[in-house]
């Protein structure tokens, strides 16, 4: 299998209208008034948004912004409103500070210069607010999370990967990009590095090791059954480098698949229980 | 020939996807029997590479003989032992189909292979997602007799291991990775299995927590007569020696002459009956 840029293009029109035929059924069948999306003002969550709109209309979307002071640009807040006037749908900001304030002040054990653990708190704090309007107004939680973050476990367990639908979660970072081009995300969100800002500073790729570009191609040839030479000798890279995703990939297994038990019973919630989703 | 030789039950956990630990961790049991004297030393099903290994099966499947089969063949050489294992068998001829195999290899060499036939796709089990079907039972002439080789599920199907007692197997060698829910009927089975054949049983069963399975282990050597003559703890990983000595199969045909009891005829309508399901 050759592996370029062009293994992972795809046809980004039936792409836009899957996603949106797939929000739009699953917001129907739950008999949800509408969804509610952590609005960060990076590329994947606009584009979640936008599709969202684009979905089910957006008066049904709502973008809801948590900055920090921390580590939230004023920027981002720009790139949000941008996205949410073009696409139509409401905002609301909600300043998190005091909160994560009270939450570090309470903890005994609490330590500052833990980046990681402390950028956790934010992502699943986040995470309580999205959920209080989802319940509050009657909506889902549509998640924002990407094939590469996810494929690598780039996210905080019960935070920012928590959500009703993920609708975005099949495509590889490179690929959100183009789709996000293809259905008008404004260019400067589409071309800024990407960022959790869970502490300043932080860009996804630096903490990854690798720009998204090559990641991407790893990923999609792990995906593909290639093995790690292969992958390593067509992409011209070291093959530790390949080596370190492949582990990583795998070693992350436990945040994709939660609520694992042990089996003591006939049948097992997460295991052998195979029930059809009702909505 | 050898009338009378002990085996080794070497019920043991695997690192998934591992398969240099796993082996050395073979090694080590196989050294371990055989300083007990056996000269048969028996591993659970996908022992080389852990049995809820999932899609890392595709790029961990070996041909046979491959790799890690040649490792062990040359470990029953140099220790001058029988080793039963299992893996997941990648075809010759394609690149993706595979097989969930046992293998035994002898210190001649390879001795011979069995697919399983029987491929639990149902509760837990996703294997038939994962291997096709093997067609054949299998049951090879080495020093240590008549041995056929079969796997965890195939023992809730009487006619593999009547199969292998057909094709002549005095010992038949079940490998399994059998979670703890499903204990009750390994117990029983396995015994019906050595009573209705007249055959020796050896059952070999993983150890060991994957994915929320536990494995309960529980490996035994069970007598013709369905007496159970050695027997491995519970859950942890054990080595424990059992005694084959096939004279004990001649009192036990005359007393329940299973075998020469049997009826072809019937045979006919339980294909007609399964035909028609």
């Amino acid at each position: 299998m050759e592996l370029t840029l062009a293994s992972l293009t795809m046809d980004y029109e039936d792409v836009s209208a899957k996603i949106r035929r797939f929000i739009k059924d699953y917001v129907e069948r739950s008999g949800a008034k509408g969804i509610v999306v952590s609005l960060s003002g990076g590329l994947d969550s606009c584009t979640v948004a936008a599709l969202s709109a684009l979905a089910i209309g957006g008066g049904k979307v709502l973008g809801l912004m948590l900055p920090e002071e921390e580590a939230h640009g004023f920027r981002d807040i720009e790139h949000s409103k941008l996205v949410a006037k073009k696409f139509g749908f409401k905002t609301e900001k909600v300043d998190i500070t005091s909160t994560l304030k009270a939450f570090y002040d309470s903890v005994p054990i609490f330590d500052a210069s833990e980046n990681v653990c402390k950028g956790n708190i934010k992502a699943r704090t986040r995470m309580v607010y999205v959920y209080y309007y989802a319940n509050r107004l009657n909506r889902l939680v549509c998640g924002s999370s990407d094939k590469s973050e996810v494929m690598m476990g780039y996210f905080t367990k019960w935070g920012d990967v928590a959500a009703d639908i993920s609708p975005i979660m099949d495509l590889y970072k490179t690929q959100v990009r183009e789709l996000a081009r293809h259905i008008g995300v404004s260019k400067p969100i589409i071309v800024k590095p990407s960022s959790p800002a869970l502490w300043p500073g932080q860009t996804a790729e630096d903490e990854l090791g690798t720009k998204y570009e090559q990641l991407d191609l790893v990923l999609y040839g792990l995906e593909h059954f290639m093995k790690p030479s292969e992958i390593a000798e067509q992409l011209k890279v070291k093959a530790n480098l390949v080596d370190r995703v492949k582990r990583r990939w795998l070693s992350m297994e436990h945040k994709r698949r939660l609520l694992l038990t042990t089996k003591l019973e006939y049948r097992t919630v997460g295991t052998d229980f195979r029930l059809p989703r009702s909505s | 020939m050898k009338e009378t030789f002990k085996l080794a039950l070497s019920q043991i956990s695997c690192e998934r996807g591992n398969k240099t630990q796993n082996l050395r961790k073979i090694e080590e049991n196989v050294i371990a029997a055989r300083r007990q004297g056996a000269e048969l030393v028996i591993f659970p099903e996908l022992s080389v590479t852990g049995y809820t290994v999932r899609d890392q099966s595709y790029e961990l499947a070996e041909t046979i003989p491959g790799a890690s089969t040649i490792t062990l063949a040359e470990i029953a050489k140099r220790t001058r032992t029988h080793i039963v294992f299992g893996l997941p068998e990648l075809s010759e001829k394609t690149q993706a189909t595979i097989y969930n195999s046992a293998v035994m290899v002898g210190p001649k060499g390879l001795i011979g292979k069995y697919r399983k036939m029987y491929l639990p796709t149902h509760s837990v089990f996703e294997e038939k997602r994962y291997f096709r079907l093997g067609y054949e039972a299998a049951a090879f002439d080495t020093d240590l007799g008549r041995i056929g080789l079969m796997i965890c599920y195939d023992v809730f199907f009487p006619e593999v291991s009547r199969l292998l007692r057909l094709q002549g197997a005095q010992l038949i060698v079940c490998i399994s990775a059998s979670p703890a829910i499903r204990r009750t009927y390994f117990e029983t089975l396995t015994a019906a299995r050595a009573i209705e054949n007249t055959a020796f049983f050896a059952y070999v069963n993983l150890v060991g927590i994957e994915d929320g399975l536990q494995f309960w282990g529980g490996s035994r050597l069970i007598g013709p007569q369905g007496k159970l003559l050695a027997k491995a703890t519970y859950d942890d990983e054990d080595l424990v020696i059992g005694v084959v000595d096939y004279a004990d199969m001649r009192s036990i045909e005359t007393f329940v002459p299973t075998l020469r009891d049997l009826r072809p005829e019937l045979f006919d309508k339980l294909k007609e009956g399964a035909e028609k399901l």
